[in-house]
């Protein structure tokens, strides 16, 4: 039961022998599914985006057609600009945020910072559809609680149509996705600030330094790892928005008022699962995968150039 | 518990295990099993016919010996749901009615891999082809062929306050021509009580365009798409119908206003914001159920025309009815449906409970749409729909109809977004211009759609 | 001015106070509590709103911001119609259908392909981790590569494929496909790495299997990072909808993300019965979060964190 005892010298410490097939037996449930699932559909997605289909049934070659109907279609411009704005937004506005609240619970004991990384967080865990559903309903003009609060507090908003006024439905998604994701951002960050060196910001601090140029200069800079790959999953999540829009904007199918709530893969759903058109879906999906990856590229770069400084 | 914490996992999946394990044994064992499923089910999107058919359906049972089930589903979930279904190959209805303009969705690609049942020969055999309203067919037809079973004729009138308009001394058999109507129009808009705002209106009509704009356009001869089913709604004469509507809305001698949908209308109308409304047949009697308190008050006209001896009415909605192909009993699904829609001792009870005219021409002789109504002043509503309806216009189906609605609209509030900044200077061309722009959005779709059309499996 | 607008005001002048009075120290600490109160304040308020719309009965829905006051508390403004809508059955193709077989759909769902996972995952987490063979790094490229790929851009092929291998409309068909992830790999293979080799070598010397070396040894040995990745796992299928909405055809097959945005359309009249469902569908998380926290924390950042 041991296996094949190996005649080879003895290795380093730390180094694990080869075994027989241990590793490929413990590997293939992965290999064999991944391969059906996820290789197939994989090069099915390279070959039908060259096609189009009705629903999972017929098909006819069109060659590059897809992408030329894409580009050529102002709806689907429309859906690039709205997810491009969105992913902007995430970037500036919500993750500075993030970062906010984490400095602010940072500084505090642990069972405070635990109580509140707990509140935060909490929206997290419902998941984009039923943040959705429950925010169609707090945006109702003149009744929901959104309007209701927005007019004590601020005198303005009470018949706001939050969701109607092509003006306000790209405001709504936005305030809806801040509820939702700044928690789950300030997680990472946190984590990420108890790893910061302290004598280092004492150093700082020591020699004279503002909080902020502390911040700036000592703080985030040790955060450059988690800051990337935050930034990056928040630019990849937003390319990918669909459930959240598609709830706050039912009665329209996710499409909002003169488009104004369209993303990528709102449109993508409506051709691909409603329209029925299975290889212009793929066509959409190559569009996003290449965008993420470009702009992923893009920003590893840029953290790169900004760690040799 | 020495189990649990020896579990290699930890509690945590130990649990999920055992909820796992419980909730999939649970799930087996109540699934549904396929024999329970009664001979017919039929799915309908509007109350008012399922509450009809509820009380009918028991006689059919009794004489066929089978059992029926009627559902009731949301429209809009009904629509994408069917289709996706059907091209699955998973569960669905035998029968289910649909609206108008959605026949497309469910006739895209070749013919083979159309989930309906080709009514044309059934329809044919029975001679039913020649006793239903000829212009019904084509919304129910693709590539020739009729695959839905047209359940009305819905042509429209004008319902109106009679007693404020006696009481302005307009006498609306004068009003044949839209002309006159504007002209009377221009001198009843206006604000009545001083305080600078218009609070009288003489006809309800949408402000971006939509459904008033689309029947105005049907009456004028205008379609979407034309027998062979190519993008026909960029023409002069829809140019001109626009610039003459945006002038109704948006012009300084505005006629129209937008009164919205359900209690607005009713307010509306009963406070005289508005004195003409659009009213196909099926709108008739929702007046009735929402604005009880108008009874008597009300009457209709036939929609003025566009020029002296022209067409006074036009068309809106629709209902049909679809056998899919997958059905296991076509024969009887066929039975129930002829039942529903054309069995004449139904018919006359149907017409009372919802003023819709069947597309059966038989059916208008019956008794019962000769009875005054008194909501509209006594007058025989069932007959002035009936002589409407052999004017009714004909509209054709097109898988990209949901397009050409939307370019159309688009369309529409671009000019009208223009001539509210720069007034009439260049309006027609800017017309012209956003029109053809529209039509060529949609023809780009429907290019796909011939495509597809060519597909094979 | 009404009373939360002269208490935002009230706030900040103390804020100012304190900083002008030089005690700065209290001032920031003040000035801290407030600003995380007040975010508290605004992430737990709609929770609040839908804990209290549940119980509002339809007509008063909109009447009161949260709950009626005291004094109007009665059968006519609060009671459970809601619920019982909600548990009406709905006709369906298939005969009626109660919202219970939407949990145990959504149940089935995520506990099985949590489970799955786990098994599947940890295996290959382990392998990754503690072994040296030929195609490890081949391997291991091609998982990093394929997490870059939006799973988006598989759906519509893999739709085609599940309903060409008649999975479609079946949990089974949800559930096959997502048995493995790449991520969940990494992450147990992260927690691996810090399992001492030299007690997994003195196993192999005990007459320890492989597997059972996997089984016994080093799995009890990662079992904050198992809870991490059944919560991690279980939230994102509970929480699922794009897959399940479009392999999902049948009513009584739908889970509860797919079924409570049906009713999203169907209920505009009566907002509060898909609300009931909403607050009923958020309770498993938060349970199962409340359980597994600090070990969700730690899974969670371990991925981002380079110490």
């Amino acid at each position: 039961m041991s296996g094949k005892i190996s005649q080879r010298p003895p290795r380093p410490p730390g180094r694990p022998r080869y075994k027989g097939k241990a590793p490929y037996l413990f590997l293939s449930p992965y290999i064999v599914l991944t391969a059906a699932f996820f290789a197939v559909p994989f090069i099915n997605a390279i070959v039908l985006a060259f096609y189009e289909t009705n629903g999972p049934r017929s098909r006819a070659f069109v060659g590059l057609d897809n992408f030329i109907f894409l580009f050529s279609d102002s709806t689907f411009r429309q859906a690039l600009f709205n997810t491009t704005l969105f992913a902007f937004v995430s970037v500036f506005i919500q993750l500075p945020l993030s970062m906010a609240l984490a400095l602010l619970l940072n500084s505090g004991g642990d069972k405070v910072k635990g109580f509140f990384r707990l509140v935060f967080f909490s929206p997290n865990l419902v998941g984009q559809v039923l943040v959705g559903i429950l925010f169609s309903v707090l945006f109702t003009p003149r009744y929901g609680l959104v309007n209701r609060v927005f007019q004590i507090v601020l005198h303005w908003g009470l018949e706001a149509r939050w969701l109607s006024d092509p003006r306000l439905i790209m405001a709504a998604i936005v305030l809806t996705s801040l509820w939702l994701w700044v928690g789950f951002n300030m997680i990472y960050f946190l984590a990420a600030l108890q790893t910061v060196d302290k004598t280092l910001q004492e150093a700082a601090r020591i020699d004279g330094a503002s909080p902020w140029q502390i911040f700036w200069h000592v703080t985030l800079p040790s955060m450059r790892h988690v800051v990337v790959f935050v930034v990056i999953m928040s630019v990849i999540g937003s390319y990918q928005l669909f459930e959240l829009p598609l709830t706050l904007l039912s009665e329209s199918y996710g499409f909002g008022a003169n488009n104004a709530g369209l993303t990528l893969i709102t449109y993508l759903n409506y051709m691909a699962f409603r329209s029925g058109d299975l290889g212009l879906g793929s066509a959409v999906g190559w569009v996003v995968a290449v965008i993420i990856f470009t702009i992923s590229l893009i920003q590893i770069r840029l953290g790169r150039i900004a760690e040799e400084d | 518990m020495r189990f649990v914490s020896n579990f290699p996992y930890g509690r945590a999946p130990f649990w999920l295990l055992v909820i796992a394990l419980v909730s999939l044994g649970l799930r087996v064992v109540t699934s549904r099993r396929p024999e329970a499923r009664p001979d017919l089910v039929f799915v309908t999107h509007t109350e008012a016919h399922f509450d009809a058919y509820r009380k009918a359906i028991p006689r059919f049972e009794r004489e066929h010996g089978v059992k029926v089930q009627l559902q009731f589903a949301n429209w809009a979930s009904l629509q994408a749901r069917l289709q996706n279904a059907i091209l699955a190959g998973t569960e669905v209805p035998d029968l289910a009615e649909v609206f108008e303009g959605s026949l497309g969705f469910f006739t895209r690609g070749p013919m083979e891999d159309f989930g309906l049942l080709d009514l044309t020969d059934r329809l044919r055999a029975d001679g039913l082809d020649k006793r239903l309203v000829q212009s019904r067919f084509t919304l129910w037809s693709a590539r020739g062929r009729v695959f839905a079973l047209p359940h009305d004729v819905h042509p429209v009138m004008l319902a109106y306050r009679r007693d404020l308009v006696e009481k302005l001394g307009i006498d609306v058999s004068k009003l044949d021509t839209w002309d006159k109507f504007v002209e009377v129009g221009r001198q009843v808009s206006r604000d009545v009580d001083g305080d600078g705002i218009i609070d009288r209106y003489m006809l309800d009509m949408r402000f971006d365009g939509n459904w008033s704009l689309q029947i105005l356009m049907l009456q004028r001869g205008g379609q979407f798409f034309d027998q062979q089913g190519e993008v026909a709604f960029a023409t002069e004469d829809t140019a001109q119908l626009i610039r003459w509507y945006i002038e109704q809305t948006r012009g300084p001698h505005r006629i129209g206003y937008e009164c919205g949908w359900g209690q607005p209308v009713v307010k509306a109308m009963t406070d005289g914001l508005v004195l003409f409304q659009w009213a196909p047949d099926w709108r008739s009697w929702v007046f009735a159920d929402e604005a009880p308190g108008l009874s008597g008050k009300m009457a209709l006209m036939p929609l003025p025309a566009w020029s002296p001896g022209g067409r006074r009415t036009s068309a809106w909605g629709g209902t049909g009815l679809m056998i899919m192909k997958q059905t296991r009993h076509p024969d009887l699904a066929w039975e129930l449906a002829k039942y529903l829609y054309f069995d004449t001792a139904e018919l006359g009870g149907r017409f009372l409970a919802t003023n819709i005219l069947p597309a059966l021409k038989d059916a208008w002789n019956l008794p019962e749409f000769e009875t005054p109504f008194p909501y509209y002043s006594n007058q025989r509503v069932g007959q002035l729909y009936a002589a409407l309806a052999p004017e009714t216009p004909p509209v054709y189906s097109s898988p990209v109809d949901d397009a050409a609605r939307i370019g159309l609209d688009r369309a529409f509030n671009r000019s009208a977004e223009y001539y509210v900044h720069n007034g009439e200077a260049g309006l027609l061309e800017k017309i012209r211009a956003d029109l053809a722009d529209a039509a060529e959005d949609v023809r780009r779709l429907a290019k796909r759609e011939k495509i597809l059309a060519k597909a094979k499996l | 001015m009404n009373i939360l607008q002269i208490l935002l005001v009230a706030l900040f002048v103390a804020f100012v106070a304190l900083r002008s009075l030089g005690r700065r120290q209290a001032a920031s600490r003040f000035a801290r509590w407030t600003l995380m109160g007040l975010g508290a304040v605004v992430v737990l308020a709609p929770f609040t709103w839908l804990l209290a719309a549940v119980f509002k009965d339809r007509s008063v829905l909109n009447e009161y911001i949260f709950l009626p006051p005291v004094g109007q508390w009665s059968e006519k403004t609060l009671n459970l119609n809601n619920f019982r809508q909600l548990f009406q059955g709905r006709p369906s193709v298939t005969g009626l259908v109660y919202f219970w077989e939407y949990v145990l759909n959504s149940t089935v769902y995520a506990t099985c392909t949590t489970v799955l996972q786990i098994f599947f995952c940890s295996l290959g987490g382990y392998a990754l981790a503690k072994y040296e063979f030929r195609g490890k790094t081949a391997l291991t490229l091609f998982m990093l590569g394929s997490m870059m790929i939006p799973s988006v851009l598989l759906l519509a092929p893999l739709y085609k494929m599940v309903v060409d291998l008649g999975l479609v409309d079946s949990l089974a068909g949800l559930i096959i496909p997502g048995m493995v992830s790449t991520y969940g790999i990494f992450l147990f293979r992260q927690a691996c790495l810090s399992v001492p080799n030299e007690m997994i070598d003195a196993a192999r010397l005990d007459g320890c299997g492989e597997f059972g070396i996997y089984l016994r040894l080093v799995m009890p040995l990662v079992r904050p990072m198992a809870a991490a990745f059944c919560l991690i796992c279980f939230l994102g299928n509970w929480n699922a909808f794009f897959a399940p909405n479009v392999f999902l055809h049948s009513q009584d097959k739908l889970t509860l993300p797919v079924v409570l945005n049906l009713y999203l359309g169907e209920f505009r009249h009566d907002q509060g019965v898909f609300l009931t469902g909403t607050a009923l569908a958020m309770i498993p998380p938060a349970v199962l979060f409340f359980a597994l926290q600090r070990e969700f924390i730690s899974g969670l950042t371990s991925g981002a964190v380079k110490g």
